[in-house]
């Protein structure tokens, strides 16, 4: 079947087949490699994309359940000036990644920055479990999400002055 | 390869109508549970899929004085943001605790009803709140309580060719609740139940107590709650020893750790009672 | 939301993302048996495009060795556990290789299966280590106390960044390997060995490692075999790539093991005897049994001041995936087993287990195992003093305790408790084999006095590279930029043996730092370039004999102890961390909040295991449920987790920490739990049922 939906603001379509998974699909036809295809089970975060404003993970995902939908990946979001927020967030507060998990990691917490300005130790390690990773230091973690959150607190603020 | 054909009705008359002509359809919506246990590369599904997220009937919710009607195919962070502290917090509890905040955006709450070889997380607190499921078919539409999706035996028992449309949780006072999630915290698993706790005192009486437990079978005694429902509080010792003897007899079938962990479980409800 | 620059892209490539132009794919046949022989193999009809690849194709040796151990590539006449490879298929679409690699029938002559292995056969033994050390009988004898327990290590799931995969190609008159390796090198003579050519025709390209966990120090060679084979047979570039699923059934796990402590206690209350049995399921092939054994032995024996000792050590064979190593080798095996154990001595003595341990913690001079006195002074007073102020461990451990001895039966109050342990992380040459030993290290100043670093050791993280950057800058005076680490492509860097037992820290370290000090030396009289070459002397290898052990068991050793504190949820008895506390004497610490970051994320994985992860390595083809099960420990469900170094010494040089957390932490963890649930518990996880009885009876 040929599926059409929004992909990082663009229009697009694919042919896909039942079987597909929207991971492989974003991977392998679009060449979006900033997600992965890995547990296939939801569970591990590195295939988190956004879909119509939320995060799921796509590898749950068959491509036929995302007609008409809008889809940003992290490519889509690297455009954003959010995005330099939080990796300039994660930098100062040293927070390092083995290079596999980032994008879920950044992604998850630019859907908790949306909802929460300022969100507390507890909120932020309940969000950034979507992405669990035997790379991360909680610690250093939560220092990196409230230092992207000052960025973006303040980078807000004097846009509006 | 087996390669399925999909269908997209456009109103619940289009998906009843889907469902008379291909029976053995698989309905869905969030496909969480669908998935769950699909590791393999390619996605196996039945030869007819019929997906019902577009339906708008069934993303629905409103909230009045007495009920929070939610559609079923409402997503679990939908039904937390929608309800907000409307929620009884027994189910806000449940909900919070399934998954992961992205697996809620994907999880229904009528997905999560209709789970057809286990209960899943929500069965208990709903049971224990008395909730209302309203199936459609073919022909036409009824509303019956949650606990009817078990059978005597406490298995899942989902009526065959209807969908859950809607779900109906009264918003009753509730004096006393508690949650638990045993034997992981997120996958379900042979060894993984959620219990919950809804109880209401009325002048030192206790007015209403349920309790249900649910993971491959479930477990909700009406006969012993109506055995405590009435009685005064705080509950006697001899009372306490006594009911949590009653529910250890039902509880002899669950495999051992479950049965461990559900006798302790009662033993710290009925403890509330009895302070 | 604003348009700006894209994503960084400065990261090597993973296998997962690599594509070559003309790539196919290739998936795997496994024996649907644990054990038997191959009687055939039938593929379904496969489309234009698709072909089977069988034991007969291959060009050179139908064989991998890797430490100890022949493994066969695509296994036929000997099949050792359901899932092993026996075929391969390739072709355009992964999705439907899945398919046919699952519809391909696979007959097989079945025979029964080993699978039991705290009590083993003869012929189960792979390797055995035997020692004593005075006279342990006589001590057991006249013992005024003897206490004696079986305690079990799990398997785990490395759960490693990314599922294992391969790919390869012809590069000209070069087949190119791509992986995720701890050791390329090995790759390289792996896949030479089995293509039939000589290893200067292999060119191994290492691909982005990330969090290993020892769980790729040799698994991708096997992989690389196989990718190698199919991109030869079929002439296309080839790429296998397991899925996750694939790989936590039929990959690596961590080894099982079992070890039966007894103590005796002398009437001074002091350690008078020690007998220890230790087995190690290590699977279906014997990799690193030796080493793994060794480590255990040590560990068990090179801590606590015993004159009497008696010591057996069996890796045991079985009809399992292979297991071994994780975060270590068999060290974590033992430390487990005898901290939990001494822990208990000292709490049915009436007695703080730090006190206790205090008085027979091992001292500079004393004679240990091999009959050598111990080289160094081991820190104990230092570290448990600063563990037990960052923790408040005395104080909490005394009020537990006496909680526990008077509590009547459940309901009395939150049950919580607190664990103590103490351990090492030794390094020295515990890899048997010359290959397995020989760490290179190349260093070359330019004229543009820009250095280059060319080691083929693995790093799984950038902390590493900067490391070695740092220490290289240093030396040779110059700003960090102009440092750089050359891709460790086999091409163009020497041999650096495998990338394990914190070697990257301590040996390559050394030798970056020796290759640069010879170009210092010669910088100001030799004109540009400069090249340097180290290499690791290997010393006297340690020597097993009927009985006893001669050598050195480590280099050099890192210390740690850890308090864990947990309570049971007072609902589901489910034990719940409240802290966890680590001091390490770790040596020369290059940047402290990166190493305390470390230390963390070590304990975040060891209280994993104490918790939630646990896998029974698969005994039938198609045994999916534990997969869906296992998972990391959420975030929001960990304890704070701190962590102090102790200053170190004038001399003091870089040790690996890595390993320490993991020998610490279970053993902490258990004790906390027996406390918390007044029984003395001997395995992880503990079943909610054991403890809910425990708790019933006072």
């Amino acid at each position: 079947m040929t599926l059409s939906f929004i992909l990082n603001g663009e229009d697009v379509s694919a042919r896909v087949r039942s079987v597909d998974r929207l991971s492989d699909l974003l991977r392998e036809h679009f060449g979006l490699l900033g997600l992965q295809s890995d547990c296939r089970g939801g569970r591990c975060g590195r295939c988190l994309i956004m879909l119509g404003g939320r995060l799921v993970p796509s590898c749950i995902l068959p491509a036929f359940r995302i007609r008409g939908m809008e889809v940003v990946t992290i490519e889509g979001f690297s455009q954003t000036d959010e995005y330099q927020d939080i990796v300039a967030g994660f930098k100062s507060a040293g927070v390092e990644t083995c290079g596999f998990c980032d994008s879920a990691k950044i992604l998850a917490t630019a859907t908790l920055l949306e909802r929460r300005t300022r969100p507390t130790n507890a909120e932020i390690l309940e969000q950034l479990s979507v992405a669990p990773c035997r790379c991360t230091d909680p610690e250093t973690l939560v220092h990196g999400v409230q230092a992207a959150a000052e960025r973006r607190a303040r980078r807000l603020y004097h846009r509006a002055r | 390869m087996l390669v399925s054909e999909i269908h997209y009705p456009q109103d619940i008359l289009e998906l009843l109508e889907l469902m008379k002509t291909l029976p053995e359809a698989l309905i869905y919506a969030g496909g969480t549970e669908i998935l769950r246990e699909q590791g393999g590369r390619g996605i196996v599904l039945p030869p007819e899929v019929i997906c019902i997220h577009e339906l708008s009937e069934l993303r629905k919710a409103s909230l009045s004085e007495r009920y929070l009607d939610v559609g079923a195919a409402v997503t679990l962070a939908e039904v937390l943001e929608l309800a907000g502290s409307a929620l009884p917090s027994l189910f806000g509890d449940t909900v919070r605790g399934i998954g992961t905040p992205a697996l809620r955006n994907l999880a229904t709450l009528g997905g999560n009803l209709a789970a057809r070889d286990r209960f899943m997380d929500t069965w208990p607190a709903l049971s224990c709140l008395d909730a209302l499921v309203e199936i459609k078919d073919s022909w036409g539409s009824t509303w019956i309580n949650v606990n009817r999706l078990s059978d005597e035996a406490g298995r899942p028992a989902f009526p065959s060719g209807g969908v859950i449309t809607r779900i109906r949780i009264p918003l009753e006072r509730v004096d006393v609740s508690a949650v638990r999630k045993v034997g992981g915290r997120d996958y379900p698993g042979p060894e993984t139940a959620v219990f919950a706790l809804a109880a209401r005192a009325d002048k030192g009486i206790l007015a209403s107590f349920r309790l249900a437990f649910a993971g491959r079978t479930a477990l909700r005694l009406q006969e012993i709650e109506s055995h405590i429902t009435g009685r005064s509080l705080p509950l006697s010792e001899r009372e306490r020893r006594s009911f949590g003897e009653e529910y250890r007899a039902a509880a002899a079938d669950l495999p051992e750790n479950l049965a461990s962990q559900f006798a302790v479980l009662v033993d710290g409800a009925l403890d509330l009672l009895a302070r | 939301m604003r348009r700006r620059e894209k994503p960084d892209e400065n990261r090597p490539i993973t296998t997962g993302d690599l594509t070559v132009e003309g790539m196919i794919h290739a998936a795997t046949v496994r024996s649907p048996v644990a054990r038997g022989s191959v009687r055939s193999i039938e593929f379904p009809r496969l489309p234009t495009g698709y072909r089977g690849i069988l034991p007969e194709d291959i060009p050179g040796a139908n064989t991998m060795t890797c430490f100890g151990a022949s493994i066969p590539v695509l296994a036929h006449d000997s099949l050792s556990y359901a899932g092993e490879p026996v075929a391969l298929i390739t072709g355009p679409d992964p999705v439907l290789l899945e398919e046919l690699a699952a519809a391909t029938k696979v007959l097989c002559e079945a025979e029964e299966a080993l699978f039991s292995w705290e009590s083993f056969s003869s012929e189960q033994v792979a390797a055995k280590r035997v020692a004593v050390l005075g006279d342990p009988d006589l001590a057991f004898s006249i013992a005024e106390t003897v206490l004696e327990d079986d305690y079990t290590s799990k398997a785990l799931e490395h759960y490693y960044s990314e599922p294992q995969g391969a790919a390869a190609s012809y590069d000209y008159d070069k087949m190119a390997v791509w992986c995720a390796t701890q050791w390329p090198y090995h790759v390289r003579d792996s896949v030479a060995l089995v293509l039939g050519c000589k290893q200067e025709e292999v060119s191994v390209r290492p691909t982005r490692l990330g969090v290993h966990l020892d769980g790729k120090l040799w698994y991708p060679s096997l992989l690389a075999c196989h990718a190698a084979l199919a991109s030869f047979v079929c002439g296309r570039p080839v790429k296998l790539m397991l899925t996750r699923e694939e790989d936590f059934l039929y990959t690596p796990k961590r080894a099982r093991s079992s070890v039966n402590v007894r103590t005796a206690l002398g009437r001074g209350g002091d350690l008078a005897g020690l007998d220890l049995r230790i087995a190690i399921n290590v699977g279906a092939y014997p990799l690193l049994a030796e080493e793994m054994l060794g480590q255990a032995v040590f560990a068990a024996t090179c801590v606590y001041a015993c004159p009497n000792l008696r010591v057996e050590a069996y890796a045991v064979l079985t009809n399992h995936p292979p297991m071994g190593p994780f975060g270590g080798l068999g060290a974590s095996h033992s430390f487990f087993a005898l901290e939990t154990h001494l822990n208990r001595l000292a709490s049915l003595k009436g007695e703080d287990p730090m006190d206790w341990k205090s008085r027979n913690v091992l001292h500079k001079g004393q004679t240990i195992l091999t009959g050598e006195p111990l080289k160094d002074e081991v820190p104990y007073a230092a570290i448990a003093e600063k563990l037990a102020a960052m923790s408040d461990y005395r104080r909490k451990y005394a009020c537990y305790e006496l909680v526990r001895k008077r509590r009547g039966g459940r309901g009395e109050g939150p049950l919580r408790g607190i664990g103590f342990s103490f351990a090492y992380q030794g390094s020295g040459p515990f890899l048997s084999g010359e290959d397995s030993n020989a760490y290179t290290v190349e260093a070359v100043l330019d004229k543009d006095l820009h250095a280059w670093l060319r080691t083929s050791a693995a790093v799984g993280s950038d902390g590493v590279l900067g490391i070695w950057r740092r220490r290289a800058a240093k030396i040779l005076g110059l700003p960090l930029e102009a440092i750089s680490v050359v891709p460790p492509l086999t091409d163009n860097v020497p041999n650096s043996g495998p990338s394990t037992l914190s070697r990257n820290v301590t040996v390559v370290n050394r030798l970056v730092g020796r290759a640069c000090e010879a170009i210092q030396k010669r910088r100001f009289r030799d004109p540009l370039p400069l090249t340097a070459k180290s290499v690791y002397r290997v010393p006297r290898p340690i020597l097993w004999e009927e009985g006893r052990v001669r050598g050195s068991p480590f280099d050099t050793a890192a210390w740690a102890a850890a308090a864990v504190e947990l309570e049971l949820d007072p609902w589901t008895f489910e034990p719940r961390p409240i802290g966890v506390w680590m001091c390490l004497d770790g040596g020369e610490i290059v940047q402290s909040e990166r190493a305390a970051a470390a230390v963390r994320i070590g304990a975040f994985d060891a209280l994993g295991a104490c918790m939630r992860e646990r896998v029974d390595p698969t005994e039938r083809l198609g045994h999916r449920e534990e997969y869906f099960r296992y998972g990391l420990e959420p975030l929001d469900e960990l304890p704070p987790i701190s962590v102090a170094f102790l200053e170190p010494g004038r001399r003091a040089a870089v040790k690996g920490i890595g390993e320490l957390p993991f020998n610490t932490i279970p053993a902490a963890f258990l004790s906390a739990l027996s406390q918390a649930g007044g029984a003395p518990f001997t395995s992880l996880p503990v079943a909610a049922a054991e403890i809910i009885r425990a708790t019933e009876t006072p």
